[in-house]
């Protein structure tokens, strides 16, 4: 096969409308508003669990922090009738995301779980596809990180320390859904069960707020999840179909 | 009118002196690089022959590699796996005495690691032994060496000592048996 045949046949499964259909998994999350405290819990499970560095005042101050998943605040009203609204915000693993299509060395693409990765080798650092971002969420590594003395003893091994100049961006715990996987197949199931496979985000969460699971299979948890009439996506108008989904806090006011 | 080449020496000569220090510091740094990094075939504490244990003596592979089938790394053995035998096999030999010196001293034995992947690569022994891959396939003919040497393979399938692996190894191999994602980034990349 030559590689204009690979090529063309690549892209007749990758870049079709609908493609997505033909995932063998389609991981996906949904995160109820109503039970988010606002904690934090999530961010420090997934800064622990990904080796993300703390970069300090200095750095955090030019905007160059490296926060996988964050609690964003808003306010809402004219003082004194201010109300505090917050939402957690992490890649949205777009089915038709805009940053893949704008990599020019194809470092970011759609894998066949239907999540949206970063290969941090093959990156250059061009950082088109934060600026094509709507959520805003992927993080360049501005600096070469280190970690003090006795604090890289709590690294994961089994996820990459990224030097400087590669994006970086969240990846549903990748490492886990890989471990389960290898866990499934030594017991001679074909697939992953419901609930098996959990990132530190949604482990960590206190009230139970993130539900994480394959959304192809129609009993699990996450598929009835998103079937809730509070359902919404972030920045729906903009037609990236995202697999994240919210929903939506209900107050007294309605 | 008399031309003279002198002046014209004069203004090349602080660039000669900087093309000869360059000339030296060339076989300086290929000198210093083949002492202080470890090569393809590195000199182990012990001489350990893997010519005599697998070839000579038909140990299996995993006697002594036992987490191969279970875990992500093959490990090397314990000291106290080689006392196994050899408190009673081969006793008085120079290496097997400075074995038993390790033992005495309870110390584990400072093994040279040989076959290194990158700490971006996801590779597991694991799946890979209970698919049926040979150990050969990847480490070459280990049961015909004295000292392990890194080996590699072509794509005719002939054995290259002293090449390191490359990603088109893993992939050729992956796009041979039709591995299920087997070409995807992310199943060996982490």
């Amino acid at each position: 096969m030559s590689i204009f045949e690979r090529f063309t046949e690549g892209w007749k499964k990758y870049r079709k409308p609908g493609y997505y259909r033909e995932f063998d998994y389609h991981w996906a999350m949904t995160i109820d508003l109503d039970k988010c405290t606002g904690c934090e819990a999530c961010v420090t499970a997934c800064k622990a669990e990904n080796n993300l560095p703390i970069v300090g005042e200095e750095e955090f101050a030019k905007g160059r922090e490296v926060q996988w998943i964050r609690i964003e605040r808003y306010w809402e009203g004219e003082y004194p009738n201010v109300k505090l609204g917050f939402i957690p915000m992490l890649c949205q693993h777009c089915d038709a995301a805009p940053c893949e299509t704008v990599c020019p060395v194809s470092a970011t693409y759609h894998n066949q779980d239907g999540l949206n990765t970063q290969i941090y080798n093959r990156c250059i650092g061009t950082r088109s596809c934060a600026v094509y971002c709507p959520f805003e969420v992927r993080y360049f590594n501005f600096n070469d990180h280190h970690w003090d003395s006795p604090l890289d003893q709590q690294l994961n091994p089994d996820v990459t320390v990224r030097e400087k100049g590669v994006m970086e961006k969240c990846t549903f715990c990748i490492q886990r859904i890989r471990q389960a996987k290898d866990d499934a197949k030594d017991d001679g199931r074909r697939r992953v069960r419901d609930g098996e496979v959990q990132p530190a985000c949604v482990q960590s969460c206190p009230s139970n707020a993130l539900v994480f699971g394959d959304r192809k299979d129609p009993d699990s948890q996450v598929a009835k999840s998103m079937k809730d009439p509070r359902a919404y996506r972030v920045l729906e108008e903009l037609n990236t179909d995202p697999s994240v989904v919210y929903l939506k806090k209900v107050d007294a006011k309605g | 009118m008399n031309v003279s080449i002198v002046p014209a020496l004069k203004v090349l000569r602080p660039a000669a002196v900087v093309g000869a220090v360059a000339f030296f510091g060339l076989f300086v740094g290929y000198w210093a690089n083949a002492l202080l990094v470890p090569g393809t075939s590195p000199e182990q504490p012990i001489a350990f022959s893997h010519k005599v244990h697998a070839g000579d003596n038909d140990i299996p592979c995993m006697y002594c590699h036992t987490q191969a089938r279970r875990s992500i790394s093959a490990g090397v053995p314990s000291v106290s796996k080689c006392m196994g035998c050899h408190i009673e096999v081969a006793t008085e030999k120079p290496q097997i005495r400075k074995l038993t010196s390790y033992w005495d001293n309870k110390e584990p034995i400072p093994w040279i690691k040989v076959h290194d992947l990158p700490d971006f690569v996801h590779f597991t022994h694991k799946r890979h032994i209970s698919a049926g891959i040979e150990c050969q396939t990847c480490h070459g003919p280990v049961e015909t060496m004295e000292r392990i040497t890194v080996t590699s393979r072509a794509i005719d399938g002939s054995f290259q000592l002293g090449t390191p692996w490359e990603m088109g190894l893993c992939l050729n191999c992956h796009k041979q048996n039709e591995v299920d994602n087997g070409t995807d980034c992310w199943t060996c990349h982490k």
